[in-house]
């Protein structure tokens, strides 16, 4: 039995082929870029025995190097996108990328295919913060109001969706929060937005829909083995999460300082109101970094509901405060090797 | 009001719909790409009513004046012959086609046809492009004697690495290959003010730091050009930090200095006093003409006129009014083929002397 993953060599790739090696997969293959940095691919294999990781060079724009990689497969990992970028870049390697595999898949069948698609997807601005986000909530119907990986996201999951229904393979959409752990970002804009030195954090007292990257690959390689799960989506989120001033807290006490200022939602909502109105003004001049719509769906403190993965048989495999106290001790180790504050990589989307 | 199409839902395209939607003379009716998937999301994004994936039914139901053209190089010459053809003015991005007898061939049938055909040099109208042609013009500059045009690019950002994840890029294809989808931004600025007997002296290479396994095309271009009066020194390069991009015009006046990235034009000028004296007030005159251009950016700011697709508006606008009044087209064709030539001849070496590996 062999298994196929897509976008191996990222932070969360690397963590499910280390839950799959865990979990004892016989063959894993991984379709990589040629590009892509193998490190870390290479350290997992040879960490465990010999001839179980197995990788194709190749890029899901073009079809021979995925039917390479499909050969004697039966479930697919698809975690490939692209999370930064222009646009049309991000919606080309994430949305046009699914579409090449799944025409090929439409040749070479597979019994399941796992996504990874993000808790973006769905439409938040009106959704009273009262409630529960689970997997019954409508989806995103403005897409051009929110942002360009909110977007793509969500048109991925639409095509993969059209795909399983006519090819019949089982489809597992994980929709993660975010994702954090060891080589992981520092903050996430669901935190606040960073500055070269500063963070204007403007999550206050949102609870956090964090992930930690081992309990997201836990449920991602679940969804792929488990016959507990049925068909459909499934939040991905940890319990027990901090909101996002206690981590910012922690952060300045644990990591070291740095200069946050506090932005309440009200008035994170007036700014984005006076972005917003001075990017239609100055005619594109200004970039649309905050929409009112997009702070409504981002920082308005909606909380998301994990009990269907969790009735599904997921358990977290690090516990929150152990998985904070190691992600705060590697972005420690790593902001003492940099003199400034650690990078921030995105890892969901402005929505 | 005309009727615009845009073919190619990628990258470049978003510039041409932010521009095309500044002018009120010009309606985006529709978008196309080869792809379904990318000519929707495009219409979504932007709100445009409709989108196709084969271009024959666009031009059929929305009959468009005017079609944009934005996709690789490698489909330029028959998606623009077709939209000729339909009897559309067609805007294509650089470079015109892959080589110079397709460009040749492509204006060639844009005259017969009665239509109008522009390329997409934007850079060549910025506003401190067009006010060092104003200088010459009005004789500040002189004669041109040498001019220096020099791209920086940062290979490490997104289209870079498109570039090199994937070995089947339309980019890896390209006769001149990553050189070949920017040297038009080195030579247009350098093409008017030199005649058609250009010699051309290239070298390129791929920077030892930087060599891929899977990738051995160039990514340092140098070139040195001269005719009977005029020589030019050109450079691309993917290395150097932080990312520049100018254009220096040595005159037998008076040099400019143009700093694309700033959006700045300063002047050097012979010291009107002796010794140390005239050395002081050259400082002192750049340092004015710095405060100069920064206030007048300034000013641009608060129109909204400071952004690095300025020059792209100019040009569509142009293009626009061109066809409106059947004007001369914005950037004469001799120049275009000019540019189109001289990246020939350029190619045409580097694969002599090795530096280019079909």
């Amino acid at each position: 039995m062999t298994v196929l993953v897509t976008g191996s060599t990222g932070f969360l790739g690397a963590a499910v082929i280390e839950r799959l090696l865990a979990r004892g997969a016989k063959r894993i293959r991984c379709l990589v870029r040629p590009s892509s940095d193998q490190a870390r691919l290479a350290a997992l294999a040879s960490a465990y025995s010999a001839g179980r990781v197995e990788v194709t060079i190749g890029n899901l724009q073009s079809a021979a190097g995925i039917e390479r990689a499909l050969i004697g497969v039966d479930t697919v990992y698809h975690l490939a996108g692209a999370m930064r970028g222009p646009p049309a870049g991000i919606f080309l390697d994430t949305v046009v990328a699914s579409k090449r595999l799944l025409d090929v898949i439409a040749s070479h069948p597979v019994k399941r295919f796992v996504l990874v698609s993000s808790l973006s997807v769905y439409g938040l601005a009106d959704v009273p913060v009262d409630r529960l986000i689970d997997e019954t909530t409508g989806l995103e119907s403005h897409p051009e109001r929110r942002d360009a990986y909110s977007y793509a996201k969500l048109r991925q999951e639409l095509v993969v969706q059209e795909h399983a229904a006519r090819a019949g393979f089982q489809l597992m959409i994980l929709r993660p929060g975010t994702l954090y752990g060891p080589g992981g970002p520092a903050f996430s804009p669901r935190v606040g937005l960073t500055v070269p030195g500063w963070l204007l954090h403007l999550g206050g007292n949102n609870v956090l829909p964090l992930s930690h990257v081992s309990n997201c690959a836990e449920a991602v390689v679940l969804a792929g083995t488990s016959n507990r799960l049925e068909d459909g989506a499934y939040n991905v989120v940890d319990d027990d999460l901090p909101t996002a001033a206690e981590y910012v807290r922690r952060f300045k006490r644990e990591v070291g300082r740095v200069r946050s200022i506090r932005c309440p939602f009200f008035a994170t909502m007036l700014l984005s109101q006076w972005a917003e109105r001075w990017h239609v003004s100055s005619r594109g001049q200004i970039p649309r970094v905050l929409t009112p719509y997009c702070t409504a769906s981002l920082w308005r403190g909606h909380r998301f509901d994990n009990r269907k993965l969790r009735r599904a048989g997921w358990t977290q495999v690090v516990s929150t405060r152990d998985g904070l106290t190691r992600a705060f001790d590697d972005l420690r180790s790593r902001s003492q090797a940099a003199t400034r504050l650690p990078a921030v990589t995105r890892t969901d989307g402005l929505g | 009001m005309l009727r615009v199409a845009l073919v190619g839902c990628g990258k470049a395209a978003e510039n041409h719909i932010r521009e095309i939607r500044k002018l009120s003379g010009a309606s985006l009716v529709a978008v196309c790409d080869i792809e379904p998937l990318m000519a929707e999301q495009l219409a979504v994004r932007y709100r445009i009513q409709k989108h196709f994936s084969d271009m024959d039914a666009m031009l059929e139901t929305e009959r468009p004046d005017v079609v944009h053209i934005a996709t690789p190089p490698q489909s330029h010459l028959p998606l623009a012959v077709k939209a000729l053809d339909a009897g559309c003015h067609v805007l294509v991005e650089k470079p015109l086609t892959l080589c110079y007898g397709d460009s040749q061939k492509l204006v060639a049938h844009a005259v017969s046809r009665e239509r109008k055909l522009t390329i997409g040099y934007n850079y060549y109208f910025d506003p401190i492009a067009r006010t060092m042609r104003k200088l010459f013009a009005e004789g500040v500059l002189g004669r041109p004697v040498h001019i220096e045009s020099f791209l920086g690019y940062d290979l490490s950002g997104s289209f870079g690495a498109c570039v090199f994840a994937n070995s089947e890029h339309w980019v890896h294809r390209l006769p001149g290959k990553l050189v070949h989808n920017v040297i038009d931004h080195l030579l247009n600025k350098v093409a008017e003010f030199m005649s058609d007997q250009v010699t051309v002296q290239a070298r390129a290479w791929q920077r030892a730091t930087h060599r891929h396994p899977t990738c051995s095309m160039p990514d340092e271009l140098r070139l040195m050009l001269f005719d009977a009066g005029t020589s030019a020194f050109a450079t691309f390069t993917s290395h150097a930090q932080p990312v520049a991009h100018f254009l220096n015009v040595y005159g037998t006046k008076n040099t400019a200095r143009l700093d694309f990235e700033a959006g700045t034009i300063a002047l050097s000028s012979t010291a009107a006093l002796p010794g140390a004296l005239g050395r002081l007030s050259r400082t002192f005159g750049q340092g004015f003409q710095c405060l100069r251009e920064g206030s007048k950016n300034v000013i641009r700011f608060v129109r909204s006129e400071y952004y690095a697709l300025a020059g792209l508006n100019f040009l569509i606008n142009a293009f626009y009014d061109s066809i409106r009044q059947d004007a001369p087209v914005p950037v004469p064709y001799q120049d275009i083929l000019k540019v189109a030539a001289m990246s020939e001849a350029v190619f045409a070496q580097l694969r002599e002397n090795r530096s280019l590996v079909a």
